[in-house]
């Protein structure tokens, strides 16, 4: 007699667990999150992470000069233009609370683009570099950081 | 309690459908009732397996033996951690076992998701309800229902195999599942993207640690079933290619291939499509390994005609499976479209798609291998096997191969390696594995497959090692820390990367350990007490042992022992004594009658070696048993099994790699590739602002 | 295209090799799984059958183990899973498994000699935890 009893109140709580919602009308969420990435702006991240790796490779002497240069140029171009991507996607989109994002983004593209000129093959370096990218050869010292 | 068990397993069918109609349906009219509902439901049939699987247990304990499942694994004497495990110790069990373990999971990964991935949600949970939901109708339809009676109550049970009373062989299944279903969490992922269209490297991302955790827990669980082989066969050895092993190195292979495949997929958007194919096929492979597992199909002759019934329902299901996800695929090809090429056949891209080729070479022939009796008999109608000797003929060369992948991965360039790139990078690798194979050649070692295997052992740790030391060099220079930290820092910054580098240092282990085995040593002797013999190690030294004597005691039903006879053995290694070992014959009440004792062995470890002894036979059990003590004469098998424990050593180390790989890193912005996120380190990416100084002038760099 | 195209070359070649190793795996190590039933009929129609090594799976017949004292010398007798009335004689070599029991079912490897006799290089048994209890067998 318990048993059935046990099974019952079992059935029963189960089904009102599980019918809840649908009777009640409770919803689960089914929008997308804030903080979680966009396509645009993983590939902008995956972009960065791989010039970052590339100065660690060469600085610990995995890659040649000649490499590390062209593989940089040809990162550096990407990351550009996952940058602006990015920027274009979420201008669409009009995120007001990104604003700190928008100034360190501001910030890395400046120092993409205008950045230190070499004295010997006049190649644009970027900022915070202390090595032309193009010649190799060591950059005016400037005050870093 | 078992009697609600029971009921609580019929009562989780109809709130799985429900599970699996609701997800579907509130994913694809975004209804969010409807999709809470059916997370609900997950967590409702978790805990309608748990009371059925406690029911079991209670069963067990119970000595309930109207159970046939109680009756045919336990008896009134057996331990009671054996009783307990009992729920796993059959087929029946472990299907109501793996369906726990599934619910368990689902449920973890549902309420983890409970506010995030929104998108993929509704469908994850469908699909797990799906796979539920078949276990659910097998357990209950195919005649493998763990509640079936008897009819009669038995007045005892028939015991549990005595070769399963061993500590690894109770933990063995369990850890295998937790594989096996942990896989299915990345599958549900990988159909829930390729129904919404997100088909970028999303699924991939967030279902990263249930990757990992599942490979992990499967890579520990074959290697649990190894080490039961190597202790309780008494043979000495731990692989035989036999079905079963093999059903469960198929899904470890492609899980590994999928693993390093993803990487592409994150960094280079390319193969998409082999991703998906990779994650259905380790998925319809755990499927497959748990029902070859714990049916017969595969040792018997002409198992076609006997066709079991669960065997059609399994079957149907990877069939259906295998369509429907084939269909899918197709249907979004143009979206699964790479997004880079593949630049140079030397690059890092290229070494990844040979692991693929390689990984998924080595399964094709020992699903083949396996399968092939069946497949003969179906063809021919004349069964032909093939044994241990093929699988190795096949899989020794493609394991060389993989394993100098191994090495040549980590640091070979994307897009494409200019010669300058490897000669920097491999020069120095392939010396020393030339350096280490020639010096084992002069000190005698000749074995040329064993001497390939070493050497590119060689050459696979010294790169990984350069990579570590490289590494904190750097990072010593531009932080200005201390190596120690530098390395502590390093590793921390990028635990995937590193925790995959142990990793392949583990693999280096083992594989050494199997090169071992080709300088096995296998003597065998007649002895009586007092007696010495000796056996010379492969290592160079030799060993002395005496046989003491015999040993013999009756159990009269203890732990369900008839008797036991103890052999002792003294053992000196170059004259000094370094200890005393034992083997047994044992005579168990559940064996039938007639039939020979079984053998415990004994061994002695150490790094170098194994010093592993049998009792192969006693003279004169009886005479001995009777108390004469002039017939203690036995026969004594000595095995020295050279490197075997570099195998539970690399296990261990490949779970201290897959842990760091695993570590939780605290991210300002969820990432998921597990690399550190705060935008400071952006920031150094282009600024790289090296202190002043510690740029080394260009030129002196590496 | 052309560097594709000695990368599908390189997929095409490591694939060709994993074919080969299996084709000539399969042919170099393949055996015949018989029956005790069809290892009778093969070796009367075509007596050089005794020569050729083969699998074969069967049930021990219950009460027929002996082991040779003095020696590691193994014997048995055999019977067709489905017809039990076919039965030959086992010799074995080597060290038995702890499966080994009076009644279990064996996959033998060996061949079968002139004299009726087989002789079993290896021996494998089911494996422990799929053997299914009958109802005979827990009425007791």
């Amino acid at each position: 007699m318990t048993l059935y009893l046990g099974v019952a109140l079992i059935v029963a709580a189960v089904l009102l667990f599980i019918l809840q919602p649908v009777v009640k009308g409770l919803h689960a969420s089914l929008e997308r999150e804030d903080d979680e990435l966009t396509e645009t702006e993983a590939r902008k991240r995956i972009a960065l992470l791989s010039l970052r790796d590339v100065e660690y490779d060469f600085l610990a002497g995995k890659l040649d000069e000649q490499d590390y240069r062209s593989l940089k140029s040809e990162l550096t171009a990407e990351a550009l233009a996952a940058l602006e991507a990015d920027e274009a996607a979420r201008a669409m989109r009009g995120h007001p609370e990104d604003q700190d994002i928008e100034a360190e983004i501001a910030r890395i593209r400046s120092g993409l683009r205008s950045g230190l000129v070499c004295d010997e093959c006049g190649f644009s370096n970027e900022h915070g570099s202390r090595f032309c990218s193009s010649c190799g050869e060591a950059l005016a010292d400037r005050a870093l950081g | 309690m078992t009697i609600l068990g029971e009921f609580a397993l019929w009562i989780s069918l109809p709130f799985a459908l429900w599970g699996m109609v609701l997800g579907y349906a509130g994913g694809r009219t975004q209804r969010g009732d409807l999709v809470l509902s059916a997370e609900r439901s997950v967590y409702a049939v978790f805990f309608l397996h748990a009371i059925a699987a406690a029911g079991v247990m209670a069963a067990f304990l119970g000595d309930r033996f109207e159970y046939w499942y109680v009756a045919s694994y336990s008896n009134a004497e057996l331990e009671f951690f054996y009783k307990v495990t009992g729920l796993w110790a059959g087929q029946r069990g472990s299907l109501l076992f793996w369906a726990l373990i599934l619910g368990f999971f689902s449920s973890l990964c549902v309420f983890q998701n409970r506010k995030k991935h929104r998108e993929f949600m509704p469908y994850v949970a469908a699909v797990l309800q799906t796979i539920l939901l078949f276990f659910i109708v097998v357990l209950l339809f195919a005649e493998v229902n763990p509640f079936e009676r008897l009819g009669f109550t038995a007045v005892n049970g028939r015991g549990l195999n005595p070769q399963l009373q061993n500590y690894w062989m109770v933990i063995h299944p369990p850890t295998l599942y937790l594989g096996f279903t942990a896989f299915t969490i990345p599958f549900a992922f990988a159909i829930a993207a390729l129904l919404n269209g997100r088909l970028d490297a999303r699924w991939i991302q967030l279902t990263r640690r249930w990757i990992l955790t599942s490979w992990l827990f499967l890579s520990v669980g074959i290697v649990f079933g190894m080490r039961w082989a190597y202790e309780e066969l008494g043979w000495g050895g731990y692989w035989f290619w036999d079905p079963v092993e093999n059903a469960s190195l198929l899904p470890w292979l492609t899980a590994t291939a999928f693993l390093h495949s993803i990487q592409i997929q994150e960094t280079r958007g390319m193969l998409k499509v082999w991703n998906m194919s990779l994650v259905l096929l380790t998925f319809l492979l755990t499927i497959f390994a748990t029902f070859l597992t714990r049916s017969g199909i595969i040792e018997s002759v002409h198992s076609f005609s006997e066709e079991p019934k669960i065997m059609i329902i399994f079957l149907s299901f990877m069939s259906a499976v295998f369509a429907g996800c084939a269909i899918l695929i197709l249907y979004r090809l143009p979206q699964l479209r790479s997004e880079n090429q593949i630049e140079s056949f030397v690059s890092r891209e290229s070494a990844f798609l040979f692991n693929n080729v390689l990984l998924l070479g080595a399964a094709f022939s020992v699903l083949f291998g396996t399968m092939f009796p069946l497949i003969t008999e179906l063809i021919t109608g004349q069964e032909i096997s093939v044994g241990p000797p093929f699988f190795q003929r096949v899989n020794f060369p493609i394991g060389l191969a993989l394993l100098a992948l191994a090495g040549i991965g980590p640091v070979i360039a994307w897009r494409r390696a200019t010669k300058r790139n490897l000669q920097k990078n491999f020069s120095t690798p392939v010396i020393v594995g030339l350096v280490v194979a020639a010096a084992l050649w002069v000190s005698g070692a000749h074995h040329p497959l064993a001497l390939t295997t070493w050497g590119i052992s060689a050459f696979v740790v010294t790169v990984i090692a350069t990579e570590f030391w490289k590494g904190t060099r750097a990072r010593s220079r531009i932080e200005g820390e201390g190596y120690i930290p530098a390395l502590f820092h390093l590793v921390s910054r990028n635990r995937r990367r590193w925790g995959g580098y142990i990793v392949h240092v583990a693999i280096v282990m083992v594989f050494m350990a199997f090169a071992g085995a080709a300088y096995n040593v296998d003597e065998r002797f007649h002895v009586e007490p007092g007696d010495v013999v000796e056996v010379d190690s492969p290592m160079g030294h030799t060993y002395t042992l005496t046989y003491e004597g015999l040993s013999t005691a009756r159990q009269n039903g203890l732990r369900n022992l008839l008797w036991q006879a103890i052999a002792t053995v003294s053992v000196e290694k170059e004259g000094r004594s370094v200890g005393v070992l034992t083997t047994e014959k044992r005579q168990y009440t559940t064996q039938d009658p007639g039939s020979p004792p079984m053998t415990e062995v004994g061994i002695r470890s150490t790094f170098g070696e194994d010093l592993y002894l049998i009792l192969s036979a006693v003279d004169d059990a009886g005479a001995v048993l009777a108390g004469d003590s002039n017939a203690q004469g036995i026969d004594l098998q000595v095995l020295v099994k050279p490197l075997v424990n570099w195998i539970w050593l690399g296990c261990l180390t490949l779970v201290g790699g897959a842990i760091i790989a695993l570590w939780p890193s605290v991210d300002r912005k969820r990432v998921g590739t597990g690399e550190s996120a705060d935008p400071a380190a952006e920031g150094a990416v282009v600024g790289a602002a090296p202190p002043a100084g510690a740029l080394p002038p260009a030129g002196a760099v590496g | 295209m052309k560097k594709n195209g000695r990368f599908m070359v390189g997929l095409v070649g490591v694939a060709t090799v994993v074919t080969y190793l299996i084709w000539t795996g399969v042919s170099e190590t393949m055996v015949y799984y018989l029956t005790p039933v069809e290892l009778m009929q093969r070796v009367e129609v075509d007596p050089t059958f005794h020569q050729v090594g083969v699998k074969v799976s069967g049930q021990v017949i219950p009460g027929s183990y002996q082991r040779q004292d003095g020696e590691l010398l193994h014997l048995f007798q055999v019977r067709d899973l489905v017809d039990a009335s076919i039965t030959f004689p086992v010799e074995f070599r080597d060290a038995l498994p702890d499966t080994f029991t009076d009644q279990v079912e064996v996959v033998l490897e060996g061949r079968l000699r002139e004299d009726g006799v087989f002789e079993a290089n290896t021996l494998l048994t089911k494996c422990a935890s799929r053997y299914e209890a009958s109802q005979e067998e827990l009425a007791g």
